[in-house]
């Protein structure tokens, strides 16, 4: 075998303040061509691994090192970040913090620049590397004007400009919609096949990267390696050990779990939609789904009535970015709103919650014009929980928050204490009530924000992008506590790009098109029908595979997971 | 993604490069920013022409374009300091003029400028003129003859004499000269290319250079940012109460999340800009040579001479003066 590229032995990692090391005692070799999977749950310290892969750890970040890291031989405590980025390459989560120049051409080069490669050689490494990402065309361009997904793009670029044979990415389609993820992984299918690359990958979006993995490395939550072998086995024969580590598997492995449980073996377990309707076609006889009748068809009172509700952004002379949309949204149901980027949906939700000014009656939210009524008056009807949790913090600790709401409703100091308990049970924030919001954890901050939007007792709840840069787990917690409160009977309005999250969790869809909503129904029935289609996105990955099936024509409405033959214990 | 054939010669790499500039601009009607990569001016330079500058060439009689950067600014930087110690209207306006001619033959304007220019400038300064008149303390120039006695309005007792206007005015054409004269280098010049000459001319560190680069980007990104703050401020409903204390505490709590995020976007870049080798080296690699030429010579020392000439032409005539007396009112 040839040598490895890079080569780690018993590395652990502490984060400086942090009180344990993770990942920890953690060694494996990468060598050429190989693509490389980094699994774990949250917290295992995957992402703080893929920074030491180029000595971004120990000399960028606070932290402190334990073992080694050979980068081509090189040991990476011993060399700067910029001798090690001859050998590895970095993509980062973050399209918009890796962006350094004004054009896309000056951008690539950056990298080799400041190798001091030969200007004859910068621009022949930049043009191979826009072409091969398909941006050569717009490399005029001005980096801003990408969608998330080319900027993404354009990171890839730019890490293949520095010639390494090493590529490392870190969660890069975490903060991008299902359009950006599919244009990144078409660019990295490209890189794996093509073998010039070792691949290393930090994902948690197991659908997308499944198919170009080959090898798959486990941490368990102590940062401990616990798994490393070839993708495909590990992935089929370990399903149950990496579910229990806390590991997400692709959907249509989890359904082919489930089936399991129920008595459907389906043997060797499915990786893909395709593999798992395969897999379905070939069973004879299958259980009926759960397909419940839907609970809310009993027509319940509208919470929220909007009417020709038209918005033009920046003012008068703006673009019209929600055009003449007409929804309605019984008290008590889940709304999901989807659609591509661009689309209208956070403005729609913004209109509809008083965030941004509507015209004069065309929303009507519980008997108020929430862009017309005052703030005390709008948050006892409609909470709204921005994309970025931090951003609606003012307070100094996390019972203040809760109790502004409170104080601004004029609720009495008894009574503010009651509730403020109250709140901070229901959301798990007790222990932290005197701690500053803004050094809660990820998922805990996020809690606080949908407990301040709620505590004036609005019935109605509205999220922008709440499972934005998250990972599947974080984001399934949020969501269960979402259906958590929609069954005590709080009515939920989401925008999400997450269509499996969405077929789990909401009772309705609204879709939307340039402005337009092309129409709003029953999760079941819209998933069914043409619109997620026409709306320019992909059905999520369970609705794909029983789309087509052939043998079990029942299974075709079957887009979440609870609807699948389980024992009720185990679906919930 | 086989189609990738890299040229091996940098000339045929551009050439290359320009002929797909070329093609794709046909193809699609792009704008002229890709196809126009071939100027008479660097056709005829010896080295080749880099196709991927970020302007489009502006054509030869737009000299303001084709000069050094640091020769915009270093052509009218004396006068500049010079015009803070000046008294009068004659001499501002002469460079206000002056600045404006270079700039409407040097300079390629949009309608909309060139309309902002010699429109809203005229207007800017009569109306800062009439301003800072109000604030001139008659007593001071009680001795400054005929214009004194002129009285424009009155109310009550108080009079606003032509006096007072006059020298109102004198300010408020020095603070449009100082204006026009930076926008000599300001409209002309783009970051890059600033960076490139402070870097390449005069030995600015590229380490300091490029962070401000890349600085200059979060600029507009924080802008964004503080407006999606303060919606959400305003959904939590603690944009209530008027006056300054409670504009004080809003501005606080707007500042707490933007300094944090910024923060957090500052140390991702400076990884994202570590991880591509940058600091390196002591120098980087420079695609694109920002050179010091004759024409740039020849620019700042005629400029220097006009302007030796607009002061000596003045202080003759007694159309205005030098002083360092900063109480000084007088024309």
């Amino acid at each position: 075998m040839t040598a490895p590229l890079i080569a780690l032995d018993a590395v652990s990692i502490r984060h400086d303040g942090a009180e344990r090391s993770t990942p920890s005692g953690v060694s494996f070799e990468v060598r050429p061509g190989e693509v490389v999977l980094l699994l774990g749950p949250s917290g295992c310290g995957k992402s703080t691994l893929a920074l030491a892969l180029d000595g971004l750890i120990p000399h960028a970040v606070p932290a402190a090192l334990e073992g080694m890291v050979r980068v081509a031989g090189l040991d990476s405590a011993g060399h700067t970040v910029a001798e090690l980025s001859e050998h590895v390459a970095m993509v980062f989560q973050d399209p918009d913090a890796q962006v350094v120049t004004g054009t896309l051409l000056d951008e690539v080069c950056f990298g080799p620049e400041n190798q001091l490669v030969p200007a004859a050689e910068v621009l022949e490494r930049a043009e191979r590397a826009l072409k091969l990402v398909g941006l050569w065309e717009r490399r005029a361009d001005n980096p801003d004007v990408l969608s998330g997904g080319g900027r993404q793009r354009l990171a890839v670029a730019c890490a293949l400009a520095l010639a390494a044979p090493v590529l490392v990415l870190d969660e890069p389609t975490a903060n991008l919609d299902p359009a950006g993820i599919d244009e990144v992984y078409a660019v990295l299918r490209d890189l794996a096949s093509e073998r010039d690359h070792a691949i290393v990958l930090v994902e948690h979006n197991l659908d997308a990267a499944v198919d170009i993995v080959d090898r798959v490395i486990v941490l368990d939550a102590a940062g401990r390696l616990v798994i490393d072998g070839p993708a495909r086995e590990v992935l089929t024969h370990r399903a149950e050990q990496l579910l229990e580590l806390g590991v997400w598997l692709p959907v249509s492995t989890l359904a082919a779990l489930r089936l399991r449980d129920a008595g459907v073996v389906l043997d060797p377990l499915p990786l893909s939609p395709s593999e798992l309707a395969a897999a379905l076609d070939a069973v004879d006889v299958l259980p009926s789904p759960a397909i419940a009748v839907d609970p809310s068809a009993a027509t319940s009172a509208p919470a929220i009535t909007v009417r020709d509700c038209s918005v033009r952004r920046g003012g008068r002379r703006g673009p019209v970015v929600v055009d003449g949309v007409d929804l309605d949204v019984a008290s008590g149901d889940f709304l999901a709103i989807v659609g591509t980027n661009g689309a209208g949906k956070t403005t729609l939700l913004q209109a509809i919650a008083g965030v941004i000014p509507s015209p004069k009656g065309s929303v009507d939210v519980l008997g108020i014009d929430p862009s017309r009524a005052d703030a005390r008056t709008r948050a006892r009807q409609i909470g709204f929980v921005f994309q970025n949790p931090e951003h609606q913090f003012v307070a100094h600790t996390v019972a203040e928050e809760l109790e502004l709401g409170l104080r601004l409703q004029g609720v009495d100091e008894e009574a503010r204490r009651l509730e403020v308990d109250r709140m901070l049970a229901r959301f798990d924030l007790t222990e932290h009530r005197d701690r500053h919001p803004f050094l809660l954890s990820g998922g805990q901050k996020r809690r606080l924000s949908v407990g301040t939007a709620l505590v004036a007792g609005a019935p109605v709840l509205a999220l922008d992008e709440p499972t934005f840069g998250q990972d599947r787990a974080r984001a399934s917690e949020l969501l269960d506590i979402l259906s958590g409160l929609n069954a005590e009977g709080t009515t939920v309005l989401v925008v999400t790009h997450d269509l499996q999250l969405v077929a789990d969790h909401a009772t309705h869809v609204a879709v939307m098109r340039d402005g337009r909503l092309l129409g709003v129904g029953p999760t079941a029935e819209v998933l069914a029908g043409p619109l997620i289609e026409a709306a320019g996105l992909r059905h999520p990955p369970l609705a794909r595979a029983t789309r087509g099936l052939a043998s079990h024509p029942e299974w075709h409405a079957v887009t979440r997971m609870s609807q699948l033959p389980v024992a009720r214990q185990a679906a919930a | 993604m086989s189609a990738v054939t890299p040229d091996l010669t940098p000339d045929a790499a551009a050439a290359a490069a320009r002929a797909t500039a070329a093609a794709s601009a046909s193809a699609t009607a792009a704008p002229a920013t890709l196809a126009a990569s071939v100027t008479p001016d660097t056709a005829a330079s010896a080295r080749p022409r880099d196709p991927y500058a970020e302007q489009a060439p502006a054509p030869g009689i737009r000299f303001l374009h084709h000069l050094n950067p640091l020769a915009k600014f270093a052509a009218p930087l004396p006068v500049m300091l010079a015009l803070i110690f000046t008294r009068g209207l004659a001499i501002p306006t002469a460079f206000i003029v002056l600045a404006l001619a270079l700039l409407v033959i040097g300079a390629r304007l949009s309608g909309r400028a060139l309309a902002v220019l010699l429109l809203g400038v005229p207007v800017a300064i009569a109306v800062l003129g009439l301003s800072f008149g109000l604030w001139v303390d008659p007593e001071r120039i009680s001795g400054a003859g005929a214009a004194a006695s002129v009285v424009i309005f009155e109310i009550g007792d108080w009079q606003f004499t032509l006096a007072a206007y006059l020298v109102g005015l004198a300010t408020a054409l020095r603070i449009a000269a100082l204006l026009m004269l930076s926008l000599i280098a300001g409209l002309t010049t783009s970051g890059p290319e600033l960076v490139r000459a402070l870097v390449q001319n005069l030995r600015v560190p590229y380490r300091i250079g490029y962070t401000a680069l890349a600085a200059l980007r979060f600029v507009p990104r924080f802008g964004h940012e503080l407006e999606v703050i303060r919606a959400a401020h305003r959904v939590r409903g603690t944009d209530a109460g008027r006056g300054p204390i409670a504009a004080v505490r809003r501005t606080i709590g707007t500042a707490i999340p933007l300094l944090a995020s910024a923060i957090r976007h500052a140390e991702r870049v400076a990884l994202a800009m570590d991880a591509r080798a940058f600091g390196a080296h002591a120098t980087r690699t420079e695609r694109t040579i920002s050179r010091w030429r004759v024409r740039d010579t020849v620019f700042v020392v005629a400029f220097w001479a006009v302007s030796v000439a607009i002061y000596w032409w003045a202080l003759q005539a007694g159309l205005g003066g030098v002083t360092s007396d900063r109480t000084e009112v007088g024309l």
